[in-house]
C-alpha cells in the first residue's frame, strides 16, 4: 500500500496540497471557452474533529466557485441550532516526490482559518479514503492509500 | 444565500426522493434532474447538464446529518 511518512510539527499533522476546481467543473469552463483557475496551494492540518473538510475563502476566491450544496454544521460556538453553510465542489491534490494523490471531487466550506496559520482543515472525508497513523512517539504521521 | 430555489425543490420532493436515501440528488430551479450513487456522479451530471448554470447536489436523507467541528469556526462565502 503506498504510503507516506512526514514530521509532526509543533501545528500538529499538517499537509501541503493544491486545491482547484473540481475536474467536471473544469470540464465545463473548457466547453464554455473559460480559463481554468489555475489550483492554488494550501497548507492544511489534519483534523480528526472536523467531519468534513472547510478550506480559507482566501484560498477558494480566485477559483471563481459558486456553491453546488448546503449543509448544516455544529460548531462549539453554534450551540444548539446548527448553521447552514454553502459548500463548493474542488479538487485536492497531494504533492509529494514519493506520491501524488488527487481527489477529483470533494464537497468543502468555506471558513476564516488564516488565524490558526493555515488554510485548511482536511477532515474525516478526506481520512475516509486513507489509513492515518499518528506516532507521537516517533513525531511522525502515516497516510497510506 | 444560494441556491434557494434548489433547496425548496429537494423539501417539495423529499418524501418521494427518501426510496433514494443515502444517494445524491441533482436539483436545477424546480426541477428534480436525477438521483446518483456518489457525489462525484452528482457534480459530473450537474456540470454535463447544465454547465456553469446553479445546480444543487444533495445527500437524500431523511434525517439530515449535520457536519460537526471540534474548533470555533467562522464560516463564510468565498
Amino acid at each position: 500500500m503506498p504510503h507516506l511518512t512526514l514530521p509532526i510539527t509543533s501545528g500538529g499533522p499538517v499537509l501541503d496540497l493544491l486545491v482547484g476546481v473540481s475536474r467536471p467543473r473544469a470540464d465545463a469552463l473548457r466547453r464554455a471557452g473559460s480559463p481554468i483557475p489555475q489550483p492554488v496551494s494550501i497548507r492544511g492540518l489534519i483534523d480528526t474533529g472536523a467531519s468534513c473538510t472547510c478550506i480559507d475563502p482566501a484560498s477558494l476566491r480566485s477559483l471563481g466557485l459558486s456553491p453546488t450544496g448546503r449543509v448544516p454544521i455544529h460548531t462549539p460556538s453554534t450551540n444548539e441550532t446548527p448553521l447552514d453553510c454553502e459548500q463548493y465542489d474542488v479538487s485536492l491534490v497531494l504533492l509529494h516526490p514519493k506520491m501524488q494523490l488527487a481527489l477529483g471531487s470533494l464537497g468543502v466550506i468555506a471558513s476564516n482559518l488564516e488565524f490558526h496559520g493555515i488554510q485548511a482543515l482536511f477532515g474525516r472525508d478526506v481520512l475516509g479514503r486513507c489509513l492515518f497513523v499518528y506516532d507521537s512517539s516517533a513525531q511522525v504521521f502515516a497516510l497510506a492509500f | 444565500m444560494a441556491l434557494e430555489r434548489e433547496l425548496k425543490t429537494y423539501q417539495r420532493e423529499l418524501a418521494n426522493l427518501l426510496q433514494h436515501e443515502g444517494r445524491f440528488v441533482l436539483v436545477h430551479g424546480s426541477e428534480v434532474a436525477g438521483v446518483f450513487d456518489t457525489y462525484d456522479d452528482a457534480i459530473r451530471a450537474g456540470y454535463d447538464k447544465y454547465g456553469l448554470d446553479p445546480f444543487l447536489v444533495k445527500r437524500v436523507e431523511a434525517i439530515e446529518q449535520i457536519q460537526s467541528f471540534t474548533r470555533p469556526l467562522d464560516p463564510c462565502r468565498t
